[in-house]
């Protein structure tokens, strides 16, 4: 079975953002995380986005996640206007065309790694229930755990977590996986075999875009785009990817 | 499990069983709350049933005409009657028995039909129905009070005639009749031959109906009975006097139904106080499981979703409690019911709770908590995704640093300071807390004021009254006579003969209202002096001049000072001026000159008397010189039916009050026991909240009985807070028992502010409270282990 090919085909870019800004009222007055920044993305892509604390690639992240919203501009992702949605239509999005893998896995705690994977399949219903956990077992398996399917959270090793958190992230077969420092927490050799199973992915025709401030992570993207002071300052494309 | 259950469900469970003391707590909270609701429910839904099947069953008498010489022609006369359902003859006799050398009020009911099922129907208990010449069957409500038991003899005696002794051969139910034992009666059925036996006539003197049509209302009652009177006095028969009680109402059934309202609605106070035990706990496990909702929204779940999660949650505890409070419920309100019933004279016959009482508790107990989950869930699931995921738990609370700032003072520790602002770090739990700790206070402290009320009323009542007993002859006498036979008597100070009559207001209408005591006595008697409320008391030159009780005021609103009223008064019209409204305690009555009372019945003889002994509030003296007077009496040519000691008569009155006031009270112990597991259940959330401090502080030096202190100060602070708020709170609190209390029986003189005992009293109650609530919490905060809590996220 291959668990990534039920992703439904859009049209046009999976990331098509248009001159996307995003600020915030502080204390200090406005304060700019993002400013003119335009992006796409197309289907197969491995992206990585680059730069220091505070240059804004989590806001950027979070804004291709509708977990946020522009202020400014345009941003069309897997085919939907997400600064035109509402909280729940976002939701909904969310649960059909994102997976999202974060950088302390954020695994819920009294659920065990079978389960977490099935939450998305329940929250979606994209799947029927019945084969709900025979697909988890299976995204399981394809993450090289699945013998630790019924173990909660608790009793396994980071790099493990970070395999159920990608395996939950693929649960309902999302166009675009987004990935936020997911390296950020691991030592370097898990790291390396975690990395090596996003490139997989993205050899079997999963869309990729990863937030990391790791060299070694931006290798394994086949381009990336840095940004500094809410900017984009560079593009580059990475031959040995 | 697995394959049945969706992991959002799963995690629903398990998230209870994570934190199971705290949530069993809440679980007992919501389930004592329940019961206690579920009990009056199921109660009031028995009574209800047994109102309906029994006491309407029983074709109640729905008006009594009182005549002369009530005979089978006029009573089929009377049935043939288009409006009448049914009619019997009945005759109502006032006797004494003795029962152990105590005289007793009896009232012995003679029929001429005892087997009349269509009106106000009698159910024979136990022995022989219907009674033989020479034998009576006794009211079972009377059974115990009377002392009498199967077969064996009771002694009655009818004004001067003589003792006779008579077998108890049948015990009877009479739903009609309130309970001997509240009324301090002896009710028994004797045939007219057993009647004649004890020297009364034969005749029946009551005429009762059942009208045919059900859905008439008191007047519409009054107007059959007044059109039969009329046909009645065409025929040159001469009516009394006519009794209409509330169609359908069982004597006692509106105290009954204002008491369980009352209780209802404390019950349904202490249900929305278990409500805020539902709202800090859901609202702590959302604060604490905010980054969860945002990683479920990130991962698609739409806010209705995790809002349905987390209100499941909320329904589960409430169906949990319902599970317990449902059985509690019927073990409590099934006893409930029989006291409740054995008040009206009913019997419980069927204990089966009505399934609508069941369903309605079980819908009550899973709809409720949901609701009260409802405002913290909502507000949860309308955070967005990105401050959910940022949420960093417990945040620093710029009051509380303040409050300690101010509080800097010396001699108050630091740790006694963290505990004050700990206090104050989740004000909206606080809050909450508090607050069900100080409705349960205001309920104490209203039901404090009540018994207060009652008790000072009561000795208001009898403050008025100065002598000692009251003696009842059998049969009128002079009153010269009786006064100096009693005067002579060696023990007696004074005795003064008061003369009793029944009454009724002649309204505009013509209509006559309900029958009324008029008390005439001496305007200058040292031995009643009421408490005037209103207007003036007796004068020497008052002729037709009243003084209402404030129970009559209550039940004949014209009665007010000034105003000239038409009163029935031993077959003829009289006109009184009120002069005065005084306190006659629960009884509607009148006082009038006794002269005045003498000369409208032309009488110028009394049946009761009234005696001071020369020991005041020595009871056996007493006893003794009322055997003296007796025995004068009786030497004289005027034997006595029955004596009562004024302290016995007042202490069956308070008995009665306080049982009333102690029924409304109970409710307030079942608040604070809520109130107390809402505080436990905050100290545990703060506990759990606060596990990285509690092992900062231990890794820095801090003792266990410290961590101990410092949480039991802060619920102690809590508590003290809600100690506060509950007094003015007791103020709108004792004005509302205060009016049930009047609606059950009558007004009280309540004190609204609190008493300082009453406050004082509350205050070691909500430290004990809090102590003991705060003492798992603190005990568990030292279990854990400065490592682990350290280490705990």
């Amino acid at each position: 079975m291959n668990i990534l090919a039920d992703a439904p085909e859009i049209a046009g870019p999976v990331v098509a953002l248009r001159a996307v800004g995003r600020r915030y009222a502080t204390p200090a007055g406005e304060f700019h995380a993002l400013r003119d920044v335009d992006l796409e993305v197309q289907r197969g892509e491995f992206v990585a986005i680059v730069g220091q604390s505070g240059s804004g690639k989590s806001t950027l992240l979070n804004l291709l996640a509708g977990i946020d919203r522009p202020s400014a501009g345009e941003a069309n992702v897997v085919g939907q206007p997400l600064h035109m949605m509402s909280e729940t239509a976002l939701s909904a999005w969310r649960g059909r065309a994102v997976g999202i893998v974060f950088q302390f896995f954020q695994l819920l705690p009294t659920l065990t790694a079978a389960e977490n994977v099935m939450l998305p399949m329940d929250f979606a219903r994209r799947w029927p229930a019945q084969e709900r956990r025979p697909r988890a077992l299976a995204l399981l398996e394809r993450l090289g755990i699945a013998d630790q399917a019924d173990k909660l959270p608790a009793a396994l090793s980071g790099g493990q977590q970070q395999r159920v958190a990608v395996a939950r992230a693929l649960a309902n077969a999302p166009t675009l996986l987004l990935a936020d420092e997911p390296t950020g927490n691991l030592d370097s050799h898990t790291a390396q075999e975690l990395l090596g199973v996003l490139s997989g992915l993205v050899e079997e025709g999963q869309t990729i875009v990863m937030v990391t401030h790791e060299a070694a992570a931006v290798r394994h993207a086949a381009r990336s785009v840095t940004l500094r002071d809410g900017r984009v300052v560079a593009r580059e494309a990475h031959a040995d990817a | 499990m697995r394959d049945f259950v969706s992991p959002r469900w799963r995690k629903v469970l398990r998230d209870a069983l994570l934190h199971k003391a705290r949530t069993l707590l809440v679980i007992v909270a919501i389930a004592t709350a329940m019961t206690g609701a579920g009990a009056l429910l199921d109660a009031w839904a028995l009574v209800q049933r047994v109102t309906a099947q029994t006491y309407l069953g029983s074709h109640p008498v729905s008006a009594t005409l009182h005549l002369e010489d009530v005979d089978a022609a006029m009573l089929a006369r009377v049935r043939a009657l288009p409006e009448v359902a049914a009619a019997r003859a009945r005759r109502t006799l006032i006797a004494s028995a003795e029962v152990n050398g105590t005289r007793l009020a009896a009232e012995l009911f003679s029929l001429q039909d005892f087997s009349a099922r269509d009106i106000g129907r009698l159910q024979p208990e136990v022995g022989a129905w219907p009674p033989r010449d020479g034998e009576l069957a006794i009211e079972r409500s009377s059974l115990t009070f009377a002392g009498a038991a199967l077969g064996e003899p009771l002694t009655l005696q009818v004004g001067a005639g003589a003792q006779r002794s008579i077998a108890v051969s049948g015990i009877v139910r009479d739903v009609g009749l309130p309970p001997g034992w509240m009324d301090n009666l002896v009710y028994a059925f004797v045939t007219p031959a057993t009647l004649v036996s004890l020297g009364a006539p034969a005749s029946f003197d009551e005429l009762q109906i059942v009208v045919r049509d059900a859905s008439l209302d008191r007047e519409g009652v009054r107007r059959v009975a007044y059109a039969i009177k009329a046909q009645l006095e065409l025929e040159g028969r001469h009516v009394d006097r006519i009794d209409v009680p509330e169609p359908g109402r069982h004597p006692h059934a509106a105290q009954m139904d204002s008491l369980m309202q009352t209780q209802g609605a404390f019950a349904l106070l202490t249900l929305l106080v278990s409500c805020f035990l539902i709202v800090n706990l859901v609202s702590s496990m959302l604060a604490g499981q905010t980054r969860e909702i945002g990683v479920m929204k990130a991962l698609g779940a739409t806010p209705r979703q995790i809002g349905a999660m987390y209100l499941a949650f909320a329904a589960l505890l409430g169906a949990v409690a319902s599970l317990v409070a449902l059985p509690a419920a019927l073990a409590i309100g099934r006893p409930y019911a029989a006291l409740k019933a054995d008040m009206l004279n009913f019997p419980i016959n069927a204990t089966a709770v009505p399934w609508w009482a069941i369903a309605t508790q079980l819908l009550v107990g899973c709809v409720l908590p949901v609701l009260a989950a409802a405002l913290p869930v909502r507000r949860a699931c309308a955070m967005r995704v990105h401050a959910a995921l940022c949420d960093t738990g417990i945040r620093t609370d710029p009051e509380g640093a303040f409050l300690r700032r101010r509080l800097s003072l010396p001699g108050i520790g630091r740790p006694l300071l963290l505990s004050l602002g700990n206090a104050f770090r989740r004000r909206e739990r606080m809050l909450l807390t508090l607050l069900a700790l100080a409705a349960g206070g205001a309920v104490f402290l209203g039901a404090d004021n009540l018994r207060r009320a009652v008790r000072g009323s009561v000795d208001l009542l009898f403050a008025s009254q100065h002598y000692d007993v009251v003696v009842r002859t059998a049969g009128r006498f002079p009153i010269a006579q009786l006064e100096a036979v009693a005067l002579q008597t060696a023990g007696v100070e004074r005795a003064q003969a008061f003369v009793g009559a029944s009454a009724s207001l002649v309204h505009r209408d013509g209509v006559l209202g309900d029958g009324f005591a008029l008390v005439g006595l001496p305007f200058d008697s040292p031995l009643s002096t009421p408490f005037i409320e209103q207007g003036r008391w007796l004068r020497g030159d008052d002729r037709n001049v009243l003084v209402a009780s404030r129970v009559l005021l209550r039940d004949e609103p014209t009665l007010v000072p000034g105003a000239e009223v038409t009163v029935m008064l031993a077959g003829k019209q009289a006109r009184f001026i009120v002069s005065g409204v005084a306190d006659g305690g629960p009884q509607a009555l009148a006082w009038v000159p006794r002269a005045a009372l003498l000369a409208a019945q032309g009488d110028d003889r009394a049946a009761s008397l009234a005696v001071a002994t020369r020991s005041p509030g020595d009871a056996a003296a007493a006893v003794a010189t009322i055997a003296r007077v007796r025995s004068a009496l009786a030497d004289a040519g005027m034997p006595v039916a029955n004596s009562q000691l004024l302290g016995e008569s007042k202490r069956v009155i308070e008995d009665h009050l306080l049982m009333v006031v102690e029924f409304l009270g109970a409710m307030a112990w079942v608040m604070i026991a809520v109130g107390g597991m809402g505080l436990a259940s905050t100290m545990s959330l703060a506990v759990l909240e606060r596990t990285r401090e509690i092992g900062v502080m231990r890794a820095i030096g801090a003792p266990h009985w410290q961590i101990v202190v410092m949480l039991e100060v802060e619920g102690i602070v809590i508590a003290l807070l809600g100690w506060v708020v509950s007094l003015p709170l007791s103020v709108p609190m004792s004005a509302g028992l205060a009016a049930a209390f009047e609606r059950v029986m009558f007004r009280v003189p309540t004190q609204l502010a609190p008493s300082a005992s009453g406050a004082a009293i509350w205050l070691l109650l909500s430290v004990g409270v809090a102590a003991v609530a705060c003492a798992w919490p603190a005990w568990r905060a030292t279990r854990v282990s400065a490592a682990t809590a350290l280490n705990y996220a």
